[in-house]
């Protein structure tokens, strides 16, 4: 041993001497790490699985946000978009645009109905697309095998063209030739949307997508004064030009609030949002994953040093100091660490390459693959803490252990905590490990509140499993053999039920929280709102035409209830004189800020309207125009009763007092608006009228030909359909965040399977004395599955005590719904438990079932 | 060593002259990648009731394998072994641990208590699994026989060496079991752990009336038992009454 080391007094270390340890423990690694990683294979999965995680979803974030940018004129169709929303843009913006050279491609979108005019003339709602000859300015459209939209659209035997979406042609049972009926208008199907480069930035809502040339649309009777249409103009600007100085520049020149544009970086904010607000809850049940396998690592580390123990006495014997043992094997453990983390950023930097092959269909834009440092960095870095959190206190209780401790079994050995100094470091890491999670998230409270529960999750696992081990430590001596067996394993000294518990437990919350909360959503969707919504919206009906709408909705026998409210579309322009885009809003209140909203103007309150702040306006009224808005949306924009909003309406702004805030129950899906206007001042405006009407679900056929076939203008929004839609985006994020979640099962697995192999010797010479002592296969077998199927159980209770709770808060405070109890799911979490810890303990008594006495037994 | 208290307990035994241990033609045979290691060759002899019957040898000579066929822990190649009328080569495994349980006590040199266990766990175990309901105050009797009646509480890694053997003891002889094979049982004990060991193996003997088969490379020990049966090379060389 060195003498330096052993000669230097305690608190005086010079570099020189830290040196020569450093240099010693980095020589006793080495030669330790020649005999391979056999005792930590664990610790390397565990890590390599929650770094592969977390880096494959930052990759894979990265990816989509690199693509939207790097084709962000494909995806917008153009340099710079302006829009001014129903409206089309007037002469002066065009002669405006046409002086800088712009090349302009105008693109009119409404909804309307399209009628087969084959067979049974069946009718769909379609999102309705009209482009002008220079669509697409970028990318490449193709409709019916051609890529000259405009050409191919034209019309022939005095029929204009129409191109729809394959699921269109399907549904209406149509084929190229046919004629189909749009408005007032016949067209002439040309074949099928093959591509539509510039779909993203305009996506088809609520229905399939139908195009057809600019120049067809006035024919078809469907614009006309209030209807919900929008008008965009994306423009190509000459090389050179910079789009945020044209955008700079327009804003000067059009000051009319009324005015929308964005550039190709902005070409889908509503892609951006979700990749981002997805790429966070996936990125947090990646760390999740990776606390789980960081239980993995303490296990496999403990293990380990323990199987190091008579190494490390003997060092110690021979005058290693302390802190030489620490470095030697913290060393070690860095190398395997580093390792692990290598294997899990090799796997997380290829899920974008995976992705590209397997999820290309479903990603709404081309993934840019390559290698993305910054979030591979960041797993990394979680790795590290995390490896240094759960490694911590196994390697401070090697060191401090006396020399003649290491000596004894491990019922005898004291296990003292590490000195406070340790608990102090390891807090710290743990809290270092956390604030990293919130301090990249781009929702730093969900962030904070997700931390909290995981953490608060382990905890609760961990006391739930000091509970079980009291509850087995008083079961009854006369309870049969493999019972009271498999009871006392479970609270015998070294026994691995707490860590079981909790890594199974941990998993299997996870999933079942997912399973709970999608399981409310959907009951939401598919039998609470159903039963009190209507049958249909109707949408565009015309101010002339809507007493006759009234009398052929009321005509259709099966109809309980028509309601109906003019409706205009506004845009929220600035709040106490404060330009919208710098309002400060809540995440969950930005939403109205950006687009339009539905605005109406009515004498009375609505029935049912819930007034929680002011007070309606006089019938008769006719002072400063006023308006009732919505409460939650206050709320998170921090203003309340007397406060000014100003919309623009048909580019006209408007200043709106608030006059009483309402608490409006969405849920209702009835005829809910954010604004209401005073009555005396947008009557003048263009408007239309939306209904909603509620009828019997035979009735709902005869309802839509009957409106539909007597006003071709008026399209109507079947809310079954958009509910099945929402189910069905409902389940495929379901599915994704359930795959997502399964990696944390995958992790608890791992944790599993280590705390079975390393207890396999134990266990084996265990059942060998057992056998030996008169204990038959079956006797072994059944304690053995009563421990397993006792910890499974409980772990199951847990779990569904975790996803209840975690459902119970997103159905109360996110969803504002009323909480469902599912037993199914509940039951399946704790079978699912049960079942696998039993599995998993089968896996690992299966040999020790095999193990021959005599072998066991021997002293030669 | 204080003085023992033990309650005798009759125990059904094989019909008077009836051997408990009938041996005949004894074979066993391992392979190993040098070839066939013949352990045993042909080992015949019987064991009357009560005998205590010392097995002495040079190490290989096939002692201890010859205790795991009386076990019924092995299964001999050729040859057959009947124990308290049971012929072991007829039992599968789950009968051979009902066997073991109710007829077969054992000691070995290596302790083999379950760590995880107290000593009073260890010694109720053998009972649990016969199912009987005062197991555990039966452990506790037994335990105080071989003067561990403070002790029932803590786990082999708490006692001394030959504090695990006399736990050891105990747990071979709660269940009253016909035959006690005893394997070097003072192979891992000093001098004096090791003789009050032997002493209360005698001692449980007498009490119990049970047939003793002890391994021993002591010869003096050897001399305690009233016949010596001597293996060399996996035969018996011979057998001997002595005293």
């Amino acid at each position: 041993m060195d003498g330096a080391l052993l000669s230097a007094p305690s608190r005086v270390r010079t570099a020189e001497a830290e040196g020569a340890l450093f240099a010693i423990a980095w020589r006793f690694a080495r030669r330790e790490l020649r005999s391979g990683t056999p005792g930590l294979r664990i610790v390397i999965a565990c890590l390599a699985l929650g770094v592969a995680a977390i880096a494959g979803v930052g990759s894979l974030a990265s990816a989509v946000l690199e693509g939207v940018r790097s084709d962000g004129r494909r995806i917008l169709g153009g340099d710079v978009e302006v829009s001014l929303g129903s409206r089309p843009a007037p002469p002066e913006l065009r002669h405006w645009i046409a002086a800088r050279e712009g090349q302009v491609a105008e693109v009119v979108e409404m909804r309307s109905m399209l009628v087969a005019e084959t067979g049974a003339r069946e009718r769909l709602l379609v999102e309705l697309k009209a482009v002008g000859p220079t669509w697409p300015l970028y990318g490449e459209a193709r409709v019916g095998g051609e890529s000259a939209v405009f050409a191919a659209l034209a019309p022939r035997g005095g029929l204009p063209g129409l191109a729809a979406e394959p699921l269109v042609l399907a549904r209406l049972g149509l084929a190229p030739g046919d004629q189909v009926r749009l408005g007032e208008a016949l067209f002439r199907v040309v074949g099928a949307i093959e591509r539509e480069p510039d779909r993203v930035a305009s996506p088809a809502a609520l229905g399939p997508r139908v195009l057809i040339a600019l120049d067809a649309l006035p024919a078809s009777g469907l614009i006309r004064p209030g209807s919900l249409v929008r008008y965009d103009y994306r423009i190509r600007l000459p090389d050179g030009v910079d789009p945020e100085g044209f955008v700079r520049d327009l804003r000067a020149a059009f000051p009319d609030g009324g005015l929308r544009v964005r550039t190709y970086a902005e070409a889908a904010p509503g892609v951006v949002r979700f990749v981002e607000q997805t790429a966070l809850f996936l990125t947090l049940t990646g760390l999740t994953a990776l606390l789980v396998g960081g239980i993995g690592v303490a296990t496999g580390v403990r293990t380990w040093l323990q199987a190091r123990q008579h190494t490390i006495a003997t060092l110690k014997c021979l005058g290693a100091p302390a802190r030489l043992i620490f470095a030697t094997y913290a060393l070690q453990l860095g190398v395997i660490a580093a390792l692990g983390i290598g294997l899990g950023l090799v796997f997380g930097a290829a899920v974008p390459v995976l992705a590209a092959v397997g999820l290309a269909r479903v990603l709404p834009v081309p993934l840019a693959i390559g290698l993305y440092p910054e979030p591979l960095a960041l797993a990394a870095l979680f790795g590290v803490l995390a490896a240094a959190t759960f490694a911590l206190w196994p390697l401070a209780r090697a060191r401090d252990i006396p020399a003649v401790a290491l000596f004894r079994d491990e019922v005898a050995r004291s296990q003292p905590r590490p000195r406070w100094p340790v608990l102090l470091v390891n807090a710290g890491l743990a809290l270092a490990l956390a604030g990293l999670a919130v301090a990249v998230a781009q929702d730093r409270r969900f962030a904070a509140a997700f931390c909290a529960a995981a953490a608060g999750t382990l905890l609760l696992f961990r006391v739930a499993a000091a509970g079980l081990a009291a509850l087995a430590a008083r079961a009854p001596h006369h309870l049969s053999p493999a019972l009271r067996l498999g009871l006392a394993n479970l609270h015998r000294p070294g026994a691995s039920m707490a860590l079981i518990l909790v890594a199974l437990g941990v998993g299997l919350s996870t999933l079942a929280s997912v399973a709970m909360i999608e399981g409310n959503l959907r009951t939401q969707v598919t039998e609470t709102l159903p039963g009190r919504a209507p049958a249909f919206f109707f949408i565009d009906i015309q101010s002339e035409e809507a007493d006759r709408f009234d009398r052929i909705a009321a005509s259709v026998p099966g109809v309980d209830r028509i309601e109906r409210v003019p409706s205009l579309r506004a845009r929220i322009v600035a709040v106490n004189g404060v330009p919208a885009e710098e309002v400060r809003a809540t995440e969950d209140t930005a939403w109205a800020l950006r687009g339009d909203r539905g605005l109406t103007y009515a004498a009375r309150p609505p029935d049912g309207a819930r007034i929680v702040a002011g007070s309606w306006w006089p019938e008769d009224w006719r002072g400063e125009p006023v308006v009732s808005f919505d409460a939650r949306l206050a709320a998170g924009w921090g203003i309340g009763v007397g406060d000014t909003l100003t919309v623009n309406v048909l580019g006209r702004d408007i200043d709106l007092r608030i006059a009483n805030l309402r608490l409006i129950d969405w849920r209702s899906l009835g005829l809910n608006f954010t604004l209401i206007a005073s009555p005396g001042l947008l009557e003048a405006a263009p408007y239309t009228h939306i209904a909603t009407v509620y009828a019997a679900p035979e009735a709902e056929v005869g309802l839509l030909r009957a409106v539909t076939d007597a006003m071709p203008n008026v399209s109507a929004i079947r809310v079954r359909d958009a509910l099945e839609a929402v189910n069905g985006l409902l389940g495929r994020i379901g599915a994704a965040v359930s795959a997502t979640g399964s990696i944390t099962l995958v992790a608890g697995a791992l944790v599993i399977a280590g705390a079975v192999a390393a207890g396999r010797r134990r266990r084996i010479r265990d059942a060998v004395i057992l056998k030996t002592l008169g204990a038959t296969r079956g006797q072994v077998l059944s304690a053995y599955l009563v421990e397993f199927g006792a910890i499974g159980l409980f772990a199951g209770l847990i779990a569904a005590l975790v996803a209840s709770a975690a459902s119970w808060a997103v159905a109360t405070y996110v969803l504002r719904a009323d909480w469902v109890f599912l037993p199914g799911t509940l039951g399946l979490t704790v079978a699912a438990c049960t079942g696998l810890a039993i599995l998993f303990g089968w896996m690992g008594t299966a040999s020790a079932l095999r193990a021959k006495p005599a072998v066991w037994l021997r002293n030669e | 060593m204080d003085a023992i208290v033990y309650t005798a307990r009759a125990k059904a035994a094989p019909a008077l002259g009836e051997p408990i241990v009938v041996a005949r033609e004894l074979a066993f045979t391992v392979a190993s990648t040098a070839g066939e290691v013949n352990i045993l060759r042909g080992v015949s002899f019987d064991i009357a009731p009560g005998e205590a019957v010392g097995i002495v040898g040079p190490s290989g000579s096939g002692k201890s394998t010859l205790m795991m066929l009386l076990a019924g822990l092995e299964r001999p190649t050729a040859g057959t072994v009947r124990v308290a009328r049971h012929d072991l080569g007829a039992l599968d495994e789950d009968a051979l641990a009902r066997f073991r349980r109710a007829h077969v006590g054992v000691v070995f040199q290596a302790f083999h208590l379950i760590p995880t266990m107290t000593a009073e766990e260890n010694v109720a175990v053998p009972l649990e699994f016969a199912g009987r309901r005062d197991a555990f105050s039966r452990a506790r009797e037994a335990l105080a026989a071989v003067g561990l009646a403070h002790r029932l509480c803590h786990y082999p890694a708490q006692l001394s060496g030959g504090e695990q053997q006399r736990v050891a003891l105990a747990r071979a002889v709660v269940a009253e079991p016909a035959l006690l094979l005893a394997d070097e049982p003072t192979g891992n004990l000093d001098l004096a752990n090791g003789a009050a060991v032997i002493d209360l193996i005698f001692d449980l003997r007498a009490r119990l009336g049970t047939t003793l088969v002890l391994i021993t490379h002591d010869p003096a020990l050897a001399q305690r038992c009233g016949r010596i049966i001597s293996l060399a090379d996996g035969r018996i060389v011979s057998d001997r009454r002595v005293g």
